[in-house]
């Protein structure tokens, strides 16, 4: 073939595409033109999509929805018609006769005539070209310039984040707790991996496994707690009216100070809104007893409590331990406060116990007889510290829910003292099997402050081992425990799911949700311009984006769960204005009484002083006021 | 009595020590026995006793409890409401979740949906179109609305 003739051949070939490409558009437009009801209203459909940032699954479901009106125009159709085949024609018999009223300019009553079929349909064709629109995008087959994927993803970002906010501003979108007994978190602004719902629901079994919560100071996290705690209480709670135990829920504070307070109060406001009767907060107002776990655990625990070296004084440690397992196991029974306790440590005291006991043990008492005195000073200082919060009376199980403030911040030391003891409380009433079963989650927010002698992945591993639902928070991934492998264990066993909210350095939390293959399409430049030519494949991307969690404003949170990430504007946690209705039998009064004020500085806020009621006018109203 | 009803108190989880304490001397003032006309010693003793329980959270939390209480402790019955029942009760707090809620859209969307419906039937009477148009306002309306109700009570 001439070179001539070459040419010839390829520009009638391309002149064959064009034609094609031409023809195809006037019958695509032919076709969009001929059923101009569905078109508009995909047009519509697809450009409020595009303008809200909604996902093509938003669009869906309105079609579905839409399918009642069908349902009854063709209900409509058969009452009138006579067989089905009328009914089947009636969409195109209507269609002919709005095309003719359009045409003579009555769109109004051509679009009510159509709109039973046209809007599902056009519903449906809308959410269809929109899909297409953002995977074409997203692949980088579509779009002016080889940034218009990064481009249309942050403004659609923009543009959910939008609606999500806005969809916080209905009162009745995100309650406390659904009907089926979910936990709805807040609008979902973006779901990777999963289907789309307008609301994330959280399953109230996800509670009873464990979840991590990770975001740094302001990005939010208090909300999403308080929301979580009240959440998983009302579902509990509505789980209890069809026979489940009734819930407790143990919440600490491992930071204190004064914000603490406020959250206690609004953490107490909003379960009472829930249902919860007695919430205690935990030193200020009401105590517990130490003295209420098994002997043999109290000796163990109050063994631990104190601080222990190595070599030398290794053996003092196992000197100590054996005078408190006499102490506390001594025939008469364990102690029931800590004066009677500290009494027990008395070489007279124990001598009389322990009168009738084995030679063994009375050897070992004697042997043990020089270093009582200094194991009473050491226990009289560390429960002087501790305060008279832990000194009874209460139980765990006498409340609803307990607050409970450890002052890890200003005193690391007593606050990680406390954080034992009361976990043992926790563990002992999770386990007693005299006491009526609760369903009960146990919730500690930065528990790093006082992580150092018991770490995080203990009190994980211990609410595995006793069935409790376990949620942690830390404000970095670093929070989360002392090393990588503490740090991994702990996040990666968090089966109901892990919380990201704004910070830092989200990388090893992402890795949990793993990734998800996308189409990567790289063109080819012709000059500076692009080709129509190019190479696609299939890439892998994080499920979760570490750069988009470092953006995340406060409020934001990725909830990963299941190798999905799912992006979620938090919803402020308010209960219900309506008041609970009131009570058909009155409730057993069950009297935490409030903590006794320390007097000796014991490293929290004592309890509020409270005036009596006053005796006299004067009291009332000042001086002069009584006649 | 109550001892919210002793003080003319809200029964409310979000009482303050202030409103508590302002409410107690209010009554003791009109109330206390060292007034001229000898006061009311029964409704002082009754404030002063009710003041005694509610001057702290925990105390209001405690008076709160027993007041909403619905279950008794220990034992945990199962409780939960017949259908008819729970659809009484469900329609019973409907006028007090919209007035909660956000009337006014509710009252926006209703316009809205009753127009469409209205043009529907008078632009294209006798149609197919008519009565379906009637329906899909209505199942819009009512799609839409439970957003702007207030949830119900507990929730």
């Amino acid at each position: 073939m001439s070179v001539w003739g070459l040419l010839r051949a390829l520009a009638v070939l391309w002149l064959l595409r064009q034609a094609l490409r031409l023809v195809r558009a006037l019958v695509t437009a032919a076709a969009l033109i001929a059923v101009w009801p569905v078109t508009t209203t995909a047009a519509i459909a697809a450009f409020a999509a595009w303008l809200r940032g909604w996902p093509a699954a938003r669009l869906y479901r309105a079609a579905a929805w839409s399918t009642p009106m069908t349902g009854v125009y063709l209900l409509a159709v058969a009452l009138h018609a006579h067989g089905w085949r009328a009914v089947a024609l009636a969409p195109a018999r209507d269609w002919r006769t709005a095309s003719r009223l359009a045409e003579h300019g009555h769109i109004l009553h051509a679009a009510l005539l159509t709109a039973p079929v046209a809007v599902p349909a056009g519903l449906a064709v809308g959410a269809l070209a929109w899909a297409g629109r953002i995977n074409a995008v997203t692949a980088g087959v579509a779009g002016r310039s080889a940034y218009a994927p990064a481009a249309f993803d942050a403004r659609q970002w923009r543009r959910q984040v939008r609606a999500a906010r806005g969809a916080l501003a209905a009162p009745g979108t995100v309650p406390l707790v659904t009907r089926a007994g979910t936990v709805p978190a807040g609008p979902v602004i973006r779901a990777v991996g999963r289907r789309w719902t307008p609301v994330l629901a959280i399953p109230a079994a996800s509670f009873t496994r464990h979840m991590v919560i990770v975001g740094s100071s302001g990005s939010g996290k208090t909300n999403l707690m308080i929301r979580l705690w009240a959440g998983w209480y009302a579902a509990a709670a509505q789980a209890t009216r069809r026979g489940k135990p009734r819930p407790l829920l143990a919440a600490l504070d491992c930071k204190g100070g004064p914000d603490a307070r406020a959250k206690a109060s609004r953490t107490r406001r909003v379960l009472h809104g829930v249902g919860a009767r007695r919430v205690g907060i935990w030193p200020d107002e009401a105590t517990l007893s130490l003295w209420d776990i098994p002997a043999r655990e109290l000796a163990v625990l109050l063994h631990q409590m104190t601080e222990h070296g190595d070599g030398a004084a290794a053996y003092y440690a196992d000197v100590s331990q054996a005078v408190l397992t006499m102490a506390v196991c001594a025939p008469g029974g364990p102690p029931r406060s800590a004066a009677e306790f500290l009494d027990r440590l008395d070489p007279g005291w124990l001598a009389g116990a322990y009168a009738d006991a084995r030679p063994a043990e009375l050897t070992a008492l004697r042997a043990a007889g020089p270093h009582l005195g200094d194991i009473q000073l050491r226990y009289a200082t560390l429960l002087n510290r501790l305060g008279p919060a832990l000194d009874g009376p209460g139980t765990i199980t006498d409340a609803d829910a307990w607050y409970f403030i450890l002052e890890g911040t200003r005193e690391p030391s007593v606050a990680e003292t406390q954080a034992m003891a009361i976990t043992e409380l926790i563990a002992h009433a999770a386990t007693s099997g005299n006491a009526e079963p609760r369903a009960m989650l146990l919730a500690a927010d930065d528990y790093s402050a006082v992580s150092r002698r018991v770490p995080l992945s203990n009190l994980y591993e211990r609410g595995r081992s006793l069935g409790l639902g376990v949620m942690v928070s830390a404000q970095s991934w670093q929070g989360l425990g002392s090393d990588d492998d503490e740090r991994y264990r702990i996040a990666a066993t968090a089966d109901g799911g892990l919380w990201l909210m704004n910070t830092p350095y989200p990388e090893p939390l992402v890795q949990l949700a793993g990734t998800r293959r996308v189409l990567e399409t790289a063109h080819k430049l012709i000059g500076a311009t692009w080709g129509d030519e190019g190479t696609s494949r299939i890439q892998h991307a994080w499920t979760a984006d570490p750069d988009l969690i470092r953006q995340l404003a406060t409020g934001q949170a990725c909830y990963i769960h299941r190798g999905t990430a799912t992006y979620v504007q938090i919803a402020r946690p308010r209960p219900s204005p309506l008041p609970l209705p009131a009570a058909r039998t009155p409730a057993r009064t069950v009297i935490i009484p409030p903590a006794r004020t320390s007097a000796s500085g014991n490293g929290h806020h004592g309890a509020p002083t409270v005036p009596l009621p006053p005796v006299g006018l004067d009291d009332v109203l000042g001086p002069g006021a009584a006649p | 009595m109550s001892p919210f009803t002793a003080l003319h108190l809200p029964a409310r989880p979000d009482l303050t020590d202030e409103q508590v304490r302002a409410a107690w001397r209010a009554i003791a003032a009109r109330t206390h026995p060292d007034r001229p006309d000898g006061g009311d010693p029964a409704a002082y003793a009754a404030a002063a006793a009710a003041y005694a329980q509610l001057r702290t959270p925990w105390g209001r939390s405690e008076a709160l409890a027993d007041l909403t209480a619905t279950t008794d402790i220990p034992a945990p019955q199962p409780t939960a409401p017949a259908p008819a029942r729970a659809l009484w009760r469900a329609v019973a707090v409907l006028p007090a979740r919209i007035r909660h809620g956000r009337p006014l859209r509710l009252a926006v969307r209703a316009v809205i949906a009753a127009a469409v419906a209205v043009t529907a039937l008078t632009v294209i009477p006798g149609t197919a179109s008519a009565p379906a148009i009637v329906a899909g306002s209505a199942l819009w309306w009512l799609l839409t609305a439970r957003g702007d109700l207030a949830p119900p009570p507990g929730r």
